[in-house]
């Protein structure tokens, strides 16, 4: 395929948000961690289009879902080795704390629930997100031109991302001629409302921090000094287990 | 009596049903959701089990949770108390993460199943494990040693099992209790070593082997031997007890160097990479050595032959040989999934034998308690993408898969009911010639996608053993469920190379007919063609990924991957070009 292919026109939102993205990918540190967070959301992606191609009955769809989904487990590698790269470049005292860091392969937003899509869903969910994500990539590949790696890595993405953007077109037209603009739009709407409802939950567990945060710092602490003083007592090592501890199974405690 | 057992909520949650006694059926939530160590409620582990015995959910007599959720509560919010105030930033989210569901089981199971509140029923966390690890052993006297990380507050317990016609017994005497845990303590050594915690525990054991324990000493500061035999950590070493984020202290990285980051791989070439393959030896040997001297105290206090093995740690090999060669012990029993996957089928029997007092029945020694494949939907699948299907009668397709190993293929393996537990025991494996260290190298870079470091395990059959491995008394018993690290005879380490670890030990699986009679029988014909009844013997998946369930899993991990030939059921499928090196539009 020729690099010429790998040309996409971001959404006008994302050109909007062009400053944005360029100062979010100046920082290094922010660098690794949103090319780690892709390596970790690509991954997934993978396992659930490899669960996709597990349950359809589409022999077709199945083999083409298995492309996609060592594509995406492709570009997962390609996302953790880059930024694995930038950290090995570093000082080992100036890496980014691990613990901050995702795990090398994970689990993150889960939006899709594979089990539950049809074979038109699904390839409209896929299409909608494909073509969002090109989006994106466009942007952010054209925000590096300082780092040619990097820049690298998202032009070799941005290829494979058309290719998938084109198959789950034609496929979704194979196999919902009627009603292949209905799934897509109703694809559009499922990704809004997951987004808000991703933001709602974003919004009420900061609420939650921090209410529990308060209530940590103004109704605890005499239960804290309680709970230190207790542990001193205690001895630790071998702890006698009283017989009549599990005498009942009904209790939870 | 029909009884549901189930594991949540941490790591590994797993559904079991015993009926009138018996497992009829196990599932590990994982293999079903398809997400590695799946830990969510396990409605499709449930779902399945009810299916597969014909149960209604109120058909029930009770379903049994495998821990007391308040009294892990109360650790939880005891720690924070404790910790006060450096874990103002752990104690959000541990309350969130606590209360949002993981207190409320009774209620979430009422809900789910429609039984009511009052079938519902608890036992203790290492009382599962103990469960798991007596009732499933064929012993019925035997002393007990659980340990992992942590349950509700125990970590390490000990106690004893009885089965006799007017009752069945288990007594835990004591345990040690949270924060001092081994399987914390190798925990944080996992994390400091650059791995996933409470999945890649045995990639340190793997490690261990090319490494000099040179830093016992360092290790026996963090924790401490005590005069009653048991041990402490040294909290200002851990950060585990205090936050989420980070198991070890700046102390720990004062003392054993800066940690290794997980996205650099490990280089044993180099001197960092051999500090951390030291490191690795030094914890494996302070384990083995902790565990020995509990086990051999317990022999003595209990004067039984017999130890049965359960919790998360028992899944370290070495350990457990060690054990079974130096504490006294003359069997030393570990169920097939001791971690918390197994405390489902722990919890049912042990509600079943003990709190209804129901007579004491024999378990079937057996792994294999899932899910079946289908030979039929292998060859439709196999064939819609145009491969090559022969469905064969058994005889032929023992033949021919013999022969196809004979000439270096590697072959996936899929026959009958899935295993519960971690380990492929030979219905979901992956299949090789174990002699040539080219094959080893092969399958990591072609199937496995992993460490270099890593060995792969020999299946041999159990009247072999003895002639390949230096198995102790008692080691083919342990080795049933690949449960032990025995050293390989050096005289025939050369040609078993692909299985030999570098320190010249492999983790055996002593293969018995009555348990898996299909791959005993290619054993056989394997042995007759090569001299050698010993094959290769590794889990059917791909990096990152629970063991295949299904036929249409193993056939996307068949193409997926450097795997030649795929035998499900009674159909072979030969690779004829593999999908994944076409161009993309010739696929589509």
């Amino acid at each position: 395929m020729s690099p010429a292919s790998s040309r996409h026109s971001p959404a006008r939102l994302d050109r909007i948000l062009t400053p944005v993205h360029r100062w979010i990918w100046r920082d290094p540190d922010r660098r690794v961690q949103k090319l780690l967070r892709f390596s970790e959301t690509e991954t997934d992606g993978g396992r659930d289009l490899l669960r996709a191609a597990e349950l359809t009955s589409d022999p077709l769809l199945r083999r083409l879902y298995l492309v996609h989904a060592t594509d995406e487990q492709r570009h997962g590698m390609l996302f953790r080795r880059r930024a694995a790269a930038m950290l090995s470049a570093r000082p080992p005292r100036e890496t980014v704390p691990l613990a901050e860091l995702p795990p090398p392969s994970g689990h993150g937003l889960d939006d899709l629930e594979v089990d539950q899509e049809t074979d038109s869903t699904m390839l409209a969910f896929l299409h909608v997100a494909e073509k969002s994500a090109a989006s994106r990539f466009t942007v952010y590949r054209d925000v590096l031109r300082s780092d040619p790696a990097t820049q690298g890595v998202f032009d070799d993405i941005l290829r494979d991302e058309m290719f998938h953007m084109n198959y789950t077109l034609t496929q979704l037209v194979r196999v919902s001629p009627e009603r292949h603009r209905r799934r897509l739009w109703k694809a559009r709407l499922t990704r809004l409302w997951k987004t808000y409802l991703r933001l709602a939950s974003a919004l009420a567990g900061a609420i939650g921090a921090v209410l529990l945060t308060i209530y940590y710092f103004v109704v605890l602490p005499p239960f804290a000094w309680l709970a230190k003083r207790a542990s001193t007592r205690e001895d630790g090592g071998w702890t006698p287990v009283s017989p009549d501890r599990n005498n009942s199974l009904r209790r939870q405690y | 009596m029909k009884i549901l057992g189930i594991s949540a909520h941490y790591h590994d949650a797993a559904a079991a049903m015993v009926v009138d006694g018996v497992p009829v059926c196990a599932v590990q939530e994982e293999r079903l959701s398809r997400r590695k160590n799946d830990a969510a409620f396990p409605m499709a582990a449930i779902e399945w089990c009810l299916d597969h015995a014909g149960i209604e959910p109120d058909a029930l007599d009770a379903v049994v949770f495998y821990e007391r959720p308040m009294l892990k509560f109360e650790r939880i919010l005891t720690c924070a108390l404790r910790a006060f105030p450096r874990s103002w930033r752990m104690f959000p989210k541990a309350m969130k993460n606590t209360l949002g569901e993981k207190v409320w089981v009774r209620g979430i199971i009422s809900s789910h199943l429609g039984v009511p509140g009052r079938k519902v029923l608890f036992t203790e966390h290492h009382q599962s494990h103990a469960a798991a690890a007596f009732l499933t052993a064929p012993t019925r006297n035997a002393a007990i040693l659980t340990t992992d990380g942590v349950g509700e507050w125990a970590t390490l317990s000990v106690g004893h099992g009885q089965r006799r016609a007017d009752g069945t017994s288990i007594t835990l005497l004591r345990e040690i209790r949270f924060p001092h845990s081994l399987g914390m303590l190798y925990s944080t050594f996992t994390a400091y070593l650059g791995f996933k915690v409470n999945e890649d525990e045995y990639k340190v054991m793997g490690l261990a082997g090319y490494g000099q324990p040179s830093m016992i000493d360092k290790v026996r500061k963090v924790i401490r031997r005590r005069p009653d035999g048991s041990f402490a950590l040294d909290l200002d070493y851990f950060d585990f007890h205090t936050t989420a984020a980070r198991s070890y202290s700046q102390r720990f990285i004062d003392l054993f160097g800066l940690p290794r980051s997980p996205y650099d791989p490990i280089d044993l070439t180099t001197t960092e990479g051999q500090r951390f393959a030291d490191i690795a030896a030094s914890v494996q040997r302070v384990l083995e050595d902790t565990l020995v001297e509990i086990a051999r105290n317990l022999q003595r206090e209990t004067g039984l032959p017999d130890l049965c093995v359960g919790g998360g740690v028992a899944l370290n090999g070495v350990a457990n040989a060690r054990i079974l060669a130096e504490s006294g012990f003359e069997r030393l029993f570990v169920p097939p999934a001791p971690g918390d996957a197994g405390c489902a089928l722990g919890a049912a029997l042990y509600a079943d034998r003990i709190h209804f007092g129901n007579e004491d029945r024999e378990v079937p020694d057996h792994p294999f308690w899932g899910p079946s494949v289908s030979g039929t939907e292998l060859a439709r699948v196999a064939a819609e993408d145009g491969q090559l299907v022969d469905e064969l009668d058994e005889q032929t397709l023992i033949e021919r898969t013999a022969d196809d190993l004979m000439t270096g293929r590697i072959v996936g393996w899929m026959e009958g009911a899935l295993e519960f537990g971690p380990r492929a025991l030979g219905h979901r494996s992956i299949l090789a010639a174990p002699h040539d260290a080219a094959m080893r190298d092969r399958i990591n870079r072609e199937i496995k996608y992993r460490e270099k470091f890593r060995p792969f395990a020999p299946v041999v059959p159990i009247e072999a053993a003895d002639r390949y491995f230096e198995m102790p008394s008692g080691g083919a018993r342990l080795a049933r469920f690949m449960s032990g690290v025995f050293p390989v005879r050096p005289e025939w380490r050369e040609k078993l190379a692909a299985i030999t670890h570098v320190d010249g030990t492999a983790r055996v699986q002593a293969l018995d007919r009555d348990m898996t009679p299909r791959l005993y029988s290619l054993l056989e014909e394997y042995g007759r063609r090569s001299g050698i009844p010993v094959l290769l013997n590794t889990s059917l998946n791909l990096a990152g990924e629970p063991i295949v369930n299904r036929t249409v899993e193993g056939y996307s991990t068949f193409l997926r991957c450097g795997i030649d030939v795929l035998v499900g059921d009674r159909t072979r499928v030969h690779k004829r070009g593999s999908l994944l090196t076409k161009r993309k539009e010739e696929v589509a």
